[in-house]
């Protein structure tokens, strides 16, 4: 026989991201902490909430213009001063208005690569299991559901099903593990 | 917009409801509800696929000696193509990128399927310099790896600039285009009926589930892939005009060539956006998220670009003029008057005559109308690219050596095919991919009161 399922949390439906922000702000007033809220397109009023933060995102990105810059010019010094230097009548070695260019293109691809695997990693993307799948109501198919979700190691917990009932949720459901 | 029709006015047109949104665009993909003409279009545009590969074929055992191009006119429709599709790609970026920066929210429902274009475009651009390259299996020279002869590349010429602002640019655009699937791809994901549709939208969507905390990193991160691709798209244009312009050739060696490069960019790419977006809304019903409006805007877009390209024309003329240089004159008289003066006159004529059509409103919301003009300017922009490609070679420094170069079968095999591949890998991106970005439509819908 199956044991049964670890509670993971419990998780209120609402149809517009409205009522969400409300009843989001009325747990964490209440004192609830372990919150998290799952939208179909991003609801800004949720960010300072739920406490949601790029954190060291935007740093990951500049670090990779940084360094993508500086790799693809420290390429082009090594390889004309040092590994093949080739004097073309006099000429400086050091072509820096040549080697910008590339540098630039370095440091753009860089910062990009930075962004998109700094996004994911951070948000521990891919991750194909989550227990919020297991919530019956949880799927995006239409775009109209809005879910706030208590955990179950929240101070709270007792009371979060009664407070996301009263808070005007369609449906509350519990989160097996 | 305060004056424009009511009916023109909302980005998001009607009431739908999210369910309607992503339901009417996922339906495209999903419930495969696709008229018989869209795979009668498919297989036309595949048959040309398939020139196209032979093409590449025969000209990779052949060899560039097939093509038009002929000493001293070495460039030819090669590089031509290059320029005219690496610029249809950045209308793409602009509209992804450069107005998402400035909180334009009509780009919210033509982003996605501009990216698409951008990608495709790029696609096409890319081989074309490959396969001039007359030994295509070595274009990995240009990048500096370490192998058996030890050499690097040349780094003040620009063709190794071309070769890595092209590269970034297909990354930068991949990524940025991808991010913006991701939560798309969840919402198919949780819509697919079927066992395969919910494995592939599934693993692609990377376990996506919407949460606060990954929405706030995802915003940050696209909103800097924006601001990053912002400068790359002024800088790819650029670079790829630097292959002319850093020559001393006469009609090539021209310092108005980067601004120039990207406004001709600008302006072939939002006549392809045109060209694929009013097809689009009319044979999928999605005229109430791509409404008139996005046209209109599109258009006012093209427009401007249109003008400033114009105003390229005129500089060129009056500052080889005032340089008083001989032969820097000549070479503008002989666009005019030469060789390829049929083509020089017919590319005014659709770039600078049939834009002026667009000044008139009735004009600008006839979509039959519109769809023949920007056709007509993405033929006239070809036009330009091979006029500037080969009328400066024709007429070089050196009399004894003139000479023109011609077209073969092989010139036009690579160019339809390539539009061919270029249409059929559209088709197929509108079959299996949202085409149209759910996630803000719906974002729009819901700022706009419409859900």
């Amino acid at each position: 026989m199956k044991a049964p399922a670890k509670l993971y949390g419990v998780i209120g439906a609402y149809a517009e991201p409205e009522p969400l922000v409300a009843a989001a702000r009325e747990l964490r007033d209440a004192g609830c902490v372990e919150l998290d809220a799952f939208t179909p397109f991003p609801v800004p009023e949720l960010d300072e909430i739920l406490d949601a933060r790029a954190g060291i995102l935007p740093w990951l990105v500049l670090a990779g213009a940084i360094v993508g810059a500086l790799a693809v010019y420290g390429l082009i010094l090594y390889s004309v001063e040092i590994d093949y230097p080739l004097n073309i009548g006099g000429r400086p070695l050091n072509a820096w208005p040549a080697y910008l260019v590339l540098a630039f293109e370095g440091g753009v691809l860089g910062a990009a690569l930075a962004g998109f695997v700094g996004m994911l990693a951070l948000n521990g993307l891919p991750t194909y299991y989550h227990p919020v799948f297991n919530a019956p109501a949880f799927s995006f198919a239409r775009g109209d559901r809005f879910y706030l979700l208590v955990k179950h190691s929240d101070p709270k917990f007792a009371e979060a099903r009664r407070l996301l009932k009263r808070s005007g949720a369609m449906v509350v459901e519990e989160v097996a593990e | 917009m305060a004056e424009a029709p009511a009916a023109t006015a909302k980005l998001v047109r009607g009431q739908p409801g999210y369910p309607e949104i992503s339901g009417r665009i996922g339906g495209i993909v999903l419930a495969g509800r696709l008229p018989a003409h869209f795979w009668w279009g498919f297989l036309f545009f595949f048959v040309l696929m398939l020139i196209f590969l032979f093409c590449v074929a025969y000209l990779i055992a052949v060899g560039v000696g097939k093509l038009g191009i002929d000493i001293p006119v070495v460039w030819g429709t090669m590089i031509t193509n290059v320029v005219w599709w690496i610029g249809i790609g950045h209308a793409g970026t602009l509209i992804s990128a450069v107005l998402l920066l400035f909180r334009q929210q009509w780009r919210n429902s033509i982003n996605r399927f501009a990216e698409a274009m951008t990608l495709f475009a790029l696609a096409m651009a890319g081989l074309f310099p490959i396969l001039h390259l007359g030994r295509p299996w070595f274009f990995y020279w240009l990048l500096p790896l370490p192998n058996v002869h030890m050499h690097w590349p040349q780094w003040r010429s620009p063709l190794v600039w071309d070769f890595a602002a092209i590269a970034t640019y297909v990354t930068v655009s991949l990524l940025f285009w991808y991010m913006g699937l991701i939560p798309d791809l969840a919402v198919l994901r949780d819509r697919a009926k079927s066992r395969p549709g919910q494995l592939f939208y599934g693993l692609l969507a990377l376990g996506w589930r919407g949460s606060v905390r990954h929405w706030k990193r995802h915003q940050t991160a696209y909103f800097l892939l924006a601001a990053i691709a912002t400068p790359l798209v002024v800088s790819v244009h650029s670079v790829v005009s630097l292959d002319f312009s850093v020559s001393i050739e006469p009609g090539y060696h021209s310092t108005i060539f980067p601004p120039y490069f990207v406004a001709g960019a600008l302006y072939s790419g939002f006549a392809m956006v045109l060209t694929i977006a009013i097809p689009l809304r009319a044979a999928f019903g999605l005229k109430d998220f791509i409404t008139a409006r996005h046209i209109d805007n599109g258009v006012k877009i093209m427009m401007a670009a249109g003008l400033l390209v114009a105003y390229g024309y005129l500089s060129e003329a009056f500052v080889s003029w005032y340089s008083g240089n001989v032969f820097e004159r000549y070479e503008v008289w002989t666009r005019a008057f030469g060789p390829y003066a049929p083509l020089f006159w017919i590319m005014l004529a659709c770039n600078v005559g049939v834009l002026q059509l667009l000044w008139f409103r009735p004009i600008r919301t006839n979509m039959p109308l519109l769809f023949a003009i920007a056709l007509v300017i993405n033929v006239g922009m070809w036009l330009e690219r091979f006029v500037i490609v080969v009328t400066g070679p024709a007429r070089d420094f050196l009399p004894s050596s003139w000479n023109t170069a011609t077209l073969t079968w092989l010139d036009y095999g690579l160019l339809f095919g390539s539009l061919g591949t270029f249409f059929a890998l559209m088709f197929l991106f509108i079959r299996i991919l949202p085409a149209i970005s759910i996630y803000e439509v719906e974002e729009l819908a819901h700022e706009e009161g419409a859900a």
